[in-house]
């Protein structure tokens, strides 16, 4: 019993930085339609910066975050106005191919500036364990689930409640339509971007701070694509849940049936969702028309 | 007067090329890449042999993705595929080579009808998510399935000979290769220009729309996925034996991006585009790391240290720049050139 509770709670606290990236994806997916498979690197940028930022000021972890996200922001829009934007009304393949010469391009950037050496990230947390209920978590596991608990409430007041919110979602309901709306669709994109941005901060801050931050951690977003799969590709809030039930399943399969499944327990899941239930279990169903 | 070039029979249409000039071109390829081994050295001999492999399965690739439009991002799964089946063949069960290579394809082949089923039901970027999550599950089934593909120690490759033809030297492998290619290409322009070539063409422009004209979707996505994977297998195969030691560390993801830089650069659905893409691709490292020498001293640690992120960054920028400015690729400028000298002075 005492094994199974520490894999839910290692796999809640793993599926929550998955939740986190993924809500990245749904993001941008959700206002502009393409899939974004330089989320992970954007991750890994972002919290090599919030590594230099903690290692010169060092800052704790809320006020990292707090400081992070505008220099996050700032970065996704400038990508996107410099890789994406000019890429606008040509194939949907060409911009996503697109965002994966970015994201090759930013892990070469990123690992060239820092160096391939791992580093130890500085969080100024207690190493303490803290038992809630019979589960031991440290701290910042705590902090994880927190931030996806905080964000998951925000987007979803966001997207019912703010002027802005409701118009990402007439973009991508109908970019036509909202355009003649008066929305302006090319802001929407970029603000999009933003907010997947400073997503992915938060993210790779959380996750390099529960376990190392090395050049490898760009892996991260790809290993999220089941989670943005399982919920929905355009759905914000089922890419939180999809991303704490695939963070459950994996380290469920680690521990009960074989060694490194946890590498490919959610791809897995993705084959059997994609052929079960290609929308997912929130998003959309499309229909076609010739 | 004849103002134009007609084709007025279907022969003349399907014809790979009606025009002397081009054949003439090609006789003259044909002797370069034959005479070439006794003109250069071993190092140039082996980057020709890498250039010839790129082709082989750029080639293939092009087929699922540039003609029939399935978007694959897990290459490295497919030739990871067709190496180790072509390593494990030739040496733990003593396959001649000449048999273990077209194995190396056909098993490639049939793993894929297994993406290709859920591709049935799944477009566009779905595919390309299923693709990759399938290139991670073949590295995890080859580095954990240890009694059957050895797992984390990889596979030497040793004195490996096909019809007298040493293929331990550099010279030996590279007409084996060159062989090999001259198949592939000939074998994928003959597909193109059957009924099968063009009712990919069809699915490719709209899926829905060529059922309705009378296209068996399940049949032909299915065969795209077999035709494109056996010759990705082969690819896989020959890699193998130039690297003569496999482990799953080849195949990472880069070489899946790298695949896909090859027929952006080169351009959609054309294998003569391909042929310049994996030329040209296969020979951005070496012009990058030439011209940085010129800077620093190429022995520094700098660049050794990371000529891994170089590279990816050289293809990310090729990826870029092409679809931004000339989503054709190569083929596409190739194109306008020619179109620029035939018209001359008029614009078209």
């Amino acid at each position: 019993m005492e094994y199974f509770l520490f894999l839910v709670s290692s796999g809640l606290v793993m599926g929550a930085t998955y939740g986190l990236v993924g809500m990245g994806f749904a993001i941008i997916y959700k206002a502009t339609g393409i899939v974004n498979f330089a989320q992970g690197e954007l991750l890994m940028l972002t919290a090599y910066i919030a590594f230099s930022i903690a290692t010169s000021l060092s800052l704790s972890l809320i006020p990292l975050m707090i400081i992070t996200i505008p220099i996050a922001m700032v970065i996704g829009i400038v990508l996107e106005r410099v890789f994406i934007r000019p890429m606008l009304g040509e194939p949907l393949f060409s911009i996503v191919m697109v965002t994966i010469g970015l994201a090759v391009i930013l892990r070469g950037v990123t690992i060239m500036i820092w160096g391939p050496d791992p580093h130890e990230f500085p969080t100024g947390l207690s190493s303490e364990v803290v038992h809630i209920g019979p589960v031991p978590f440290y701290q910042v596991q705590l902090y994880g689930l927190g931030t996806l608990a905080v964000l998951t409430a925000a987007a979803w007041a966001f997207f019912r409640f703010t002027r802005l919110g409701i118009a990402m979602r007439a973009v991508a309901a109908n970019e036509g339509a909202a355009m003649l709306m008066g929305i302006e669709v090319s802001r929407i994109h970029m603000i999009a971007w933003a907010f997947a941005a400073a997503v992915a901060a938060l993210a790779g801050i959380l996750f390099a701070s529960m376990f190392k931050l090395g050049p490898t951690i760009w892996f991260e977003g790809l290993r999220s694509f089941p989670a943005v799969i399982l919920g929905g590709l355009d759905s914000v809030l089922g890419a939180a849940l999809g991303g704490l039930i695939v963070g459950l399943i994996e380290n469920l399969a680690q521990g009960y049936l074989g060694q490194g499944l946890r590498e490919i327990a959610g791809f897995v899941v993705i084959v059997v969702i994609l052929m079960l239930r290609p929308y997912g279990l929130f998003g959309a169903r499309e229909i076609e028309r010739v | 007067m004849r103002t134009g070039h007609y084709k007025e029979t279907y022969g003349e249409l399907i014809a790979l090329s009606d025009s002397n000039v081009v054949w003439s071109w090609v006789a003259a390829l044909g002797v370069f890449v034959v005479i070439l081994p006794f003109l250069v050295g071993n190092y140039t001999l082996s980057l020709a042999i890498s250039i010839l492999i790129a082709i082989v399965g750029a080639i293939g690739l092009n087929l699922l993705t540039g003609t029939t439009g399935l978007i694959s991002i897990g290459q490295s799964g497919f030739l990871a595929i067709g190496a180790y089946a072509n390593a494990l063949l030739a040496t733990d069960y003593g396959w001649p080579v000449w048999a273990s290579l077209p194995a190396a394809g056909i098993v490639a082949g049939a793993i894929s009808l297994l993406v290709g089923i859920p591709s049935l039901r799944l477009k566009g970027l779905y595919l390309a998510i299923t693709t990759l999550a399938f290139s991670f599950i073949v590295n995890y089934v080859i580095l954990y399935a240890e009694p059957i593909t050895h797992g984390p120690n990889g596979i030497f490759l040793n004195d490996t000979k096909v019809f007298g033809l040493d293929l331990s030297t550099d010279r030996g492998l590279y007409y084996f290769v060159l062989g090999v290619t001259v198949l592939v290409t000939l074998a994928s322009l003959n597909i193109l220009r059957s009924r099968i070539g063009r009712a990919w063409l069809a699915i490719r422009d709209h899926d829905i729309a060529a059922r309705v004209m009378g296209i068996d979707l399940v049949r032909y996505k299915l065969l795209a996925f077999a035709v494109s994977s056996f010759f990705v297998g082969i690819a896989g195969g020959l890699m193998s034996l130039q690297i003569r030691f496999i482990n799953i560390d080849v195949f990472g993801f880069l070489l899946s991006i790298e695949a896909l830089a090859i027929i952006i650069l080169g351009g959609f659905g054309s294998i003569a585009g391909t042929i310049m893409g994996a030329v040209f691709l296969t020979l951005l490292p070496e012009a990058i790391r030439i011209s940085l020498g010129l800077f620093v001293d190429p022995g520094s640690s700098a660049y050794t240290k990371y000529v891994y992120e170089i590279r990816g960054i050289a293809y990310g920028i090729v990826i870029v720049v092409f679809l931004r400015f000339k989503p054709d690729g190569l083929i596409g400028l190739w194109r306008d050139v020619r179109k620029y000298f035939a018209n001359w002075p008029l614009a078209y």
